[in-house]
């Protein structure tokens, strides 16, 4: 496998995405209708995509070797030089942001009602950034995951910004600057370790920080790495730019932001404190990091509950997402790194699902809880599938979040940390009383007009699919935790 | 073969079928829907035979390996004789709602709803896979949400939300029972897990994980003071909600207590003094006491059987604290079955009287005995059982779980004092099943009930009014009438089923 095999992915996206612009162009001139243009431009793309990282996975299961490690050969340079890693939890990464990718795009494009324009660079700008992620999921080296990350927060930020209203353009800058401070602590920290060791290669730095005689200035380096980091996951007390900007964003890109880049960011985090910075012989990081984990899901679902716009709640929720994912990070056991890939997949096609229904409301102009009232009456099928998704939030069998909780949970119960399964337990119940004050709402109160609404039956079925895939993964797990039995493995002791 | 598998998935498969007939005619739906679960009953007495020679019987199918699960179905002697007597509530509850629930709109939901709590309530007890167990046990919480708060009375969807908070928030912590219980042995089966704990050298975590259980049961089981949600839900929900409620789900609770905190973990710890027992019978008469005491200060009609149930499930509670006492368990089990039949009977027919007279409170009541005869003998058989009389129900397993207490206190004095306080309690159970049945049915009648029992409303149509219901009802409330005299004359099934389990006993 070379360079372009594993960039292919990528590449693909990026061409796509580059030639939204004109083809969009050129449809609207002709008689085809714009919006089945795109729904099959958007479904072209992914299903290349796919093929190309479907070739990755056959070749990478069809070898041995528990990771490959591929880089662009280049014997100047060498300590420079790009390197790509594969193994089973970025295959898995990947195919999952290419399933809840693909929904969320489709969404975007069916949300705009026939009357609008389709935008067609805020679809280009959907196509670059997944292909950015998934570039940044495969790399092995910490400088090609910077400048992909980089990349794909400065395309989040576009989006977010996408509706030019005051409010999003606020928020997008509130974003835009945070990202900037992130990316400075992160280049500092990369800094000191280029120094230090010469190289940025996971493997390299890793070895070296296992066997220096003096880490204490690479644990300063990988501290401000993670600082970083920790801010573009929006990890209290770094949040602040999350709710606003996922609340401003266009509806489909608040669904597409919060499954593909905050999965993507989650997975950013792992990759470096599980991969890098253990064993933790050298810092024992669990400690602080159960703290934070503890403080965000308290903190993210306490905002949650306050809150009276609903799509502001879901944003909450993402950041209560973060300490549950901590949760299982903490506990470094096989059974945590299966629960977390498991979560990231599953609260990817949660905060979508929550955020593609909050979007079918808010395009009628319901934005508050109390406008709500009343409507699993009058919109029953949309409702339900809120439901579903409230449900699967709390932890409810049937519906996978219930897996993913049951996982992350059990992971650190033994750990030094048991106490923060306690904390986790607690907040699970929290949540599930702000998400049934939903569903109270739309089924308890009486509506407050008597206008009757449509079911927008073409987003009902990005939604379903999703409903579905839920459901399924909730009843019979094993068809992802098959694949992540062999992750288990990768963990380092 | 499949029976286990069949019995359980009958339900699921009725749904949409039960869903599209229901947008027809609802009472086909849930004639469809009460003949589907006496489908799954009568698999389940097939079973019987077997049970009863070789004590247990299991089916596994292939399920999660990677979470150390399996589709586990399984039953002995007390789990079977726990789901048999659910599907025959759950059958009369059914048959019931025909007549209670239909002036109600939306009843295609409401029938399905039913069919998918069914699910959750017969899985509960055929199980030995804990994650399976919690699928359940969780099923039997969302669709009973959904249920009390659409079809429910006053401020239904808030006391559904106190309701699910509640009980989610006791699941939950089973939730980090089960999730111990792996970590530590790597499996979820409970009877490999409890052989795994049983050799484990290190077992300081072991309290912890029983405490975690029995707390999360004991708010299922309304145990004081974990009880508050349950006045509110047993009242405000739909009569035939009411008796599933307090019939099958709370007593599911108590199943769970035995099979999986005492049966798996505490069976499998060092015995260290019976202090926990000790604390559990504590706590048993408390809730017995409480019970009794609102109860008897009670008017609204539904709440005084409501809190009769907290009181009963300190009587289970009492007789689980009896461990492994074989009469204590044979006891707790009997009562459960017996409570099943009776309270669910008890609620049934009390949702009859508010039914057809409208009224709750029961000093407005009076003299309906005369008027509703049938629901009036139905209600005294349910009371009296409740009540403890001889030879109704509930007087053979109280007799059982006192044999077993005087046993346990003759060997540990510790036990006088709990015995003696539960003995106290029955009089007050008594003193509050006759109070009711007096206020509602004996006495003079009252204005509220002295009427014609053919009215004519304004709009001219006649409208009858106090007397028996229509006949759906009354069926339900007689069969299940009949199946509680029959469990107080010839208990013997039962009592060889419980015997026949060896696992615990």
């Amino acid at each position: 496998m070379n360079i372009i095999d594993i960039l292919l992915p990528t590449i693909v996206f990026t061409v796509c995405s580059l030639l939204t612009v004109p083809l969009l162009r050129l449809v609207r001139k002709t008689k085809f209708n714009p919006q089945h243009f795109m729904v099959a431009w958007v479904l072209l793309t992914f299903s290349a995509a796919a093929a190309g990282v479907f070739r990755i996975a056959t070749e990478y299961f069809g070898q041995a070797e528990s990771f490959l490690q591929i880089s662009s050969v280049d014997t100047l340079l060498e300590s420079m030089s790009t390197v790509f890693l594969v193994d089973t939890v970025s295959v898995y990464m990947v195919i999952a942001y290419l399933i809840v990718g693909s929904i969320t795009c489709l969404y975007g494009v069916l949300h705009v009602s026939s009357q609008e324009n389709l935008s067609e660079r805020y679809y280009a700008l959907m196509l670059m950034v997944t292909g950015t992620v998934i570039a940044a999921t495969f790399s092995g080296d910490l400088l090609t995951l910077f400048i992909f990350w980089e990349a794909t927060a400065a395309g989040s930020c576009f989006l977010v910004a996408y509706k030019k209203s005051r409010e999003s353009l606020e928020s997008a800058l509130k974003y835009l600057v945070m990202v900037i401070i992130a990316s400075g602590f992160i280049i500092y920290g990369l800094s000191l370790i280029f120094g230090l060791t010469g190289s940025l290669n996971f493997w390299t730095v890793r070895d070296v920080l296992l066997t220096t005689a003096n880490p204490e200035l690479l644990v300063v380096a990988f501290a401000f790495i993670i600082a970083g980091y920790a801010i573009e996951t929006a990890i209290v007390p770094f949040h602040m730019w999350m709710p606003d900007a996922y609340t401003a964003a266009p509806d489909s890109a608040s669904a597409f932001l919060s499954s593909i880049v905050d999965q993507g960011s989650y997975y950013v985090l792992l990759r470096v404190l599980l991969f890098i910075l253990t064993p933790t012989a050298v810092v024992d990081w669990r400690f602080t990091v159960a703290i934070f984990s503890a403080i965000t899901m308290t903190a993210g679902n306490l905002f949650a509950l306050a809150q009276q716009n609903v799509k502001r709640m879901i944003s909450y929720v993402c950041i209560a997402d973060i300490g549950y994912n901590l949760i299982a990070i903490t506990s470094i056991t096989s059974i945590g790194l299966m629960g977390n890939l498991f979560f990231f997949f599953v609260a990817a096609m949660e905060t979508a699902l929550a955020f593609m229904v909050i979007g079918v409301f808010r395009k009628m102009g319901l934005e508050t809880l109390d406008d709500l009232s009343g409507m699993g009456r009058k919109m029953p099928l949309t409702s339900v599938a809120f439901v579903c998704a409230a449900l699967s939030f709390s932890g409810v069998p049937l519906f996978a979040g219930f897996i993913a909780k049951y996982m992350v949970f059990t992971s650190v119960l033994q750990s030094s940390v048991a106490w923060l399964a306690v904390v986790g337990v607690l907040n699970s119940v929290l949540q599930t009383s702000y998400f049934l004050r939903v569903i109270h709402y739309f089924y308890a109160k009486p509506a407050k007009s008597d206008v009757p609404f449509k079911e927008p039956k073409k987003l009902l079925v990005p939604i379903y699919c999703l409903v579905v895939i839920i459901v399924v993964l909730g009843l019979y797990p094993d068809l992802a935790l098959d694949l992540l039995s062999a992750a288990a493995a990768l963990l380092p002791t | 073969m499949e029976t286990l598998l069949i019995a359980l998935m009958l339900p699921a498969l009725a749904i949409p079928v039960v869903y599209g007939i229901g947008k027809k005619s609802a009472k086909t739906a849930a004639l469809i829907l009460t003949l589907i679960v006496l489908v799954s009953l009568s698999l389940l007495l097939t079973l019987v035979p077997t049970v009863l020679s070789e004590g247990q019987y299991i089916e596994s199918y292939y399920w999660i390996p990677t979470l150390g699960s399996a589709f586990t179905l399984f039953v002995d002697g007390i789990s079977l004789s726990l789901a048999i007597a659910t599907l025959i509530l759950v059958s009369a509850t059914t048959v019931y709602s025909i007549n209670y629930m239909e002036e109600k709109s939306s009843l295609p939901e409401y029938f399905a709803l039913m069919s998918l709590l069914t699910i959750g309530l017969i899985g509960v007890f055929i199980t030995s896979n804990l994650l399976l167990f919690y699928f359940c046990w969780e099923l039997m919480l969302v669709p009973t949400y959904f249920i009390i708060g659409g079809w429910g009375y006053k401020d239904s969807f808030k006391t559904a939300f106190k309701f699910f908070i509640f009980t989610h928030a006791g699941a939950i912590f089973v939730l980090l029972g089960i999730g111990a219980i792996y970590m530590l042995t790597g499996t979820l089966d409970i009877f490999e897990a409890q052989a795994i704990l049983a050799t484990t050298v290190d077992q300081s975590i072991l309290p912890w994980v029983l405490i975690s259980f029995v707390a999360g049961f004991a708010v299922k089981m309304a145990i004081v003071p974990l009880h508050m949600w349950l006045p509110d839900a047993h009242g405000e929900s739909p009569a035939p909600m009411s008796a599933l409620l307090s019939g099958v789900i709370i007593g599911a609770g108590g199943y769970a207590v035995l099979r999986i905190a005492l049966g798996t973990v505490y069976t499998a710890m060092v015995p260290a003094g019976n202090e926990f027992l000790l604390v559990l019978s504590f706590f048993g008469v408390l809730s017995a006491f409480y019970g009794s005491f609102l109860a008897l200060a009670e008017t609204d009609i539904k709440r005084i059987i409501a809190y009769s149930s907290i009181s009963h499930m300190g009587y289970v509670l009492f007789a689980l604290s009896l461990f492994p006492s074989s009469e204590g368990i044979t006891g707790a089990v009997l009562h459960l079955v017996n409570h099943t039949a009776s309270k669910g009977l008890l609620f049934l027919t009390a949702g009859a009287v508010m039914h057809q007279t409208g009224l709750r409170n029961i000093n407005d009541m009076g003299g309906l005995a005369s008027k509703m005869p049938l629901t009036a003998i139905a209600t005294a058989i349910a009371a009296f059982s409740i009540g403890g009389i001889p030879p109704f129900a509930c007087f053979i397993s109280e007799f059982h779980i006192f044999v077993g207490a005087v046993t346990a206190a003759g060997a540990d004095s510790s036990y006088y004092l709990p015995t003696i306080l539960m003995l106290i309690a029955t009089v007050f159970s008594l003193a509050y099943v006759l109070r009711y049945f007096w206020k509602v049915f004996l006495g003079s009648p009252k204005a509220k009930t002295d009427v014609e029992p053919v009215t004519t409303d304004e709009t001219g149509e006649q409208k009858t009014k106090n007397n028996d219901p229509s006949m759906f009802m009354l069926i339900a409330m007689l069969a299940l009438a009949a199946f509680v005299v029959i469990l107080g004359i010839y208990p013997g099934v039962f009592i060889d089923l419980i015997h026949a389990v060896t696992s615990i006993i």
